[in-house]
């Protein structure tokens, strides 16, 4: 409610500003860059590039810095293409990001969205069709035909770890020994938070189950709720410094995050892929909503996320004055590398892979070799929310 | 004209409450009630509160409600006790501290207690491990702060000094003359307290304890910061329906759910209404 008010307070300031925005949007050339679908329709890079330099910001939504290595990305785009980034409520949830786009004062809307998967299904009517130079490379199982919504990255469920326990777990299996009491976490409730729900569809699989049921899972957590070994207490970064819990099933794109944030309270994390179970999500979509109010700088954003080069880092780039847009482009890494480096498995890794593209993940975030790897599809999770919902509330007893 | 001017003057010093009541309780609640009434496609509908009245969601009303009986059955009875003895034996500047006191606890709430407790009985909580290094590990048995029972331990942290503050000015209505004049008549202590002062305290005590109910089924973020819908309250529930990353169009069930919160809430406070006046009534004869 306040965040209305505020909003509607600061709309009328705002309104000269998104004037100004609208009237951006066609360049000398007479390239809308609000329609056009693809980087030729667009005029091609260096054209893209100048029409989004002249935009001069971009608007992005609920980026947490540590998240699957978008502060890289934001970085390295901010300082190669001199565009000032805003990231609107890092910590939002999907439902704001949707929120946004359908209530914001104009220039505030996001020039994209990252959302799980129903989101992007459910709003295509929000979205402004693009398809990337790497259209084909992203898995026909998650995108869009019309290019409105396309997947962007996916997690893979891992188990992070305070080294300082006595017993360093090697399996999802591993934490049924009582040498865990009073150590495992998960990252919400179940039936509503993702992270939480593939616990369940990891503990399923390890225990001998299929995503077809969800039950053995259930099960595993209730035994361990009985014998003391899960905690449930949130796992965040603040319950573990905290010492709430010590170990956790949690997304490998917020590994490299979380290292480095424990480091500097002073604790060791370890992030592992136990063989267990590999549990891969279903990808995030990345979405330009038709709206966009730097449309040049958004479909940019979005070529520079799908781009597979291998190039220069936030650390790295220099000065790109005077350098073409498209010079600029291919020196620096693209998104689909970042993700890499953030422990994310990107929607292009096997063509990566096939064509060589793709940078070595950060040790201990690669697949395991071997593994039947599980993907729950979209009815298989919803099966299992229904399971959650009526039996989850129950396994804590009081 | 005189009759304009006079009903200006008292209506326009109260434009702002009025507009601030408005904008955030009225709108509010007019809005939520017609969502609830609306199906995802905005037709008029009531299949909105079907859910509420068996399964999970039924459970969630349940589990709120008890939670909130119990830590306003707690709060009530210590809060009051306390009060009793600060307004017997506390006088002057100490009465004053404690009041202050009391006033920050009570007002304390949301992810920052819920830490707070965390930080203190958590498994490596520091009061857990004094009482480790006592020889009581609190952890040894079923007792985790991550619970039912550690919510309520939370809750009555703010419950209690709430029920001291409310009941306090209550007991310290108390006159001493009742007390000596039911003495002279030949009354002992336990008939003055059976036959005069809980008479008197009743109204008091029940419309605090109904305020105590009401503070306790709205709390949100405390809950929800210690649990993972292990303890499914159901403003916790209206959270994950609203703003969640993997359920989407179900805003108006969760629309109804608030005003199943909103029905409760308002049977508590025509609760502390009535009790309130009759307490009243009390004070003035």
């Amino acid at each position: 409610m306040r965040k209305q008010f505020i909003i509607g307070v600061v709309a009328a300031a705002l309104a000269a500003a998104s004037l100004v925005a609208t009237s951006s949007v066609s360049t000398a050339a007479g390239t809308d860059f609000s329609k056009c679908q693809n980087l030729k329709a667009c005029g091609g890079m260096d054209a893209l590039v100048k029409a989004a330099q002249k935009e001069g910001k971009l608007n992005v939504i609920t980026l947490p810095r540590d998240w699957a290595n978008y502060g890289e990305a934001m970085d390295l785009f901010s300082k190669a293409f001199g565009i000032k980034i805003t990231d609107d409520n890092p910590d939002g949830s999907s439902a704001y990001e949707i929120q946004t786009v359908k209530t914001a004062p104009a220039s505030k809307v996001p020039d994209a969205v990252d959302v799980g998967i129903t989101y992007g299904l459910d709003n295509t009517n929000l979205f402004t069709p693009y398809k990337v130079a790497n259209w084909a490379d992203i898995t026909s199982d998650y995108k869009d035909p019309a290019g409105r919504w396309y997947g962007d990255y996916a997690g893979v469920m891992a188990l992070s770890y305070d080294t300082s326990i006595p017993k360093a777990p090697k399996a999802f299996s591993d934490l049924k020994d009582p040498a865990y009491k009073n150590m495992l976490a998960i990252g919400g409730d179940p039936s509503g938070a993702q992270e939480a729900l593939m616990s369940v569809f990891a503990a399923t699989v390890a225990s001998g189950g299929t995503a077809d049921s969800v039950q053995p899972g259930i099960d595993w957590f209730k035994s361990l709720k009985t014998s003391g070994n899960f905690v449930t207490a949130l796992a965040n970064g603040q319950n573990f410094l905290a010492g709430a819990y010590k170990v956790s099933f949690s997304w490998s794109f917020n590994g490299p995050g979380a290292v480095t944030t424990a480091a500097k309270a002073g604790k060791t994390v370890k992030y592992i892929i136990p063989t267990d179970a590999v549990i891969k999500g279903t990808p995030y979509v990345m979405a330009i909503p038709f709206n966009a109010p730097h449309p040049a700088a958004a479909r940019l954003w979005t070529e520079f996320l799908y781009s597979q080069n291998n190039g220069k880092t936030s650390m790295t780039v220099g000065s790109t004055k005077g350098m073409t847009g498209s010079k600029i482009f291919s020196s620096i890494m693209g998104g689909q590398n970042i993700w890499i480096l953030g422990g994310a498995l990107p929607i292009t890794f096997d063509a990566m892979v096939a064509k060589k593209t793709n940078v070595t993940a950060p040790e201990g975030y690669g697949i395991p070799k071997g593994v039947k790897v599980i993907t729950p599809t979209v009815a298989q999770q919803d099966a299992a929310k229904t399971l959650l919902k009526a039996q989850w509330p129950a396994i804590a007893g009081n | 004209m005189v009759q304009g001017g006079r009903l200006g003057s008292q209506v326009f010093p109260l434009l702002p409450f009025f507009a601030f009541t408005g904008y955030f309780l009225i709108w509010p609640v007019l809005a939520v009630t017609l969502r609830s009434l609306r199906g995802n496609d905005g037709e008029w509908t009531l299949s909105n509160y079907t859910p509420l009245l068996h399964g999970s969601y039924l459970h969630a009303f349940i589990t709120s409600i008890k939670l909130s009986l119990v830590t306003s059955i707690i709060g009530s009875l210590l809060g009051a006790l306390f009060a009793y003895v600060v307004v017997r034996y506390a006088k002057g500047r100490f009465g004053a501290v404690l009041d202050s006191i009391s006033a920050v606890f009570a007002n304390s709430g949301g992810v920052p207690l819920a830490f707070m407790f965390i930080a203190a009985f958590g498994t490596e909580g520091l009061v857990t491990r004094v009482l480790k290094t006592l020889g009581w590990d609190i952890y040894a048995g079923h007792f985790t702060i991550f619970s039912f029972t550690g919510v309520v331990m939370v809750y009555s942290f703010f419950q209690i000094p709430l029920m001291f503050l409310v009941f306090k000015p209550a007991i310290a209505g108390l006159r001493k003359e009742w007390m000596e004049a039911s003495t002279n008549l030949g009354a002992t202590q336990v008939t003055y307290w059976r036959r005069v002062a809980i008479p008197m305290l009743m109204p008091s005590f029940i419309g605090a304890f109904f305020l105590l109910f009401a503070g306790g089924f709205s709390a949100y973020a405390t809950a929800r910061a210690l649990t993972v819908g292990t303890v499914p309250l159901v403003p916790i529930i209206i959270g994950t329906l609203v703003d969640v990353n993997v359920v989407s169009d179900q805003q108006n069930l969760g629309d109804a759910l608030a005003v199943g919160m909103i029905i409760v809430a308002g049977i508590a406070m025509v609760g502390y209404v009535w009790a309130q006046k009759r307490a009243a009534k009390w004070r003035q004869s």
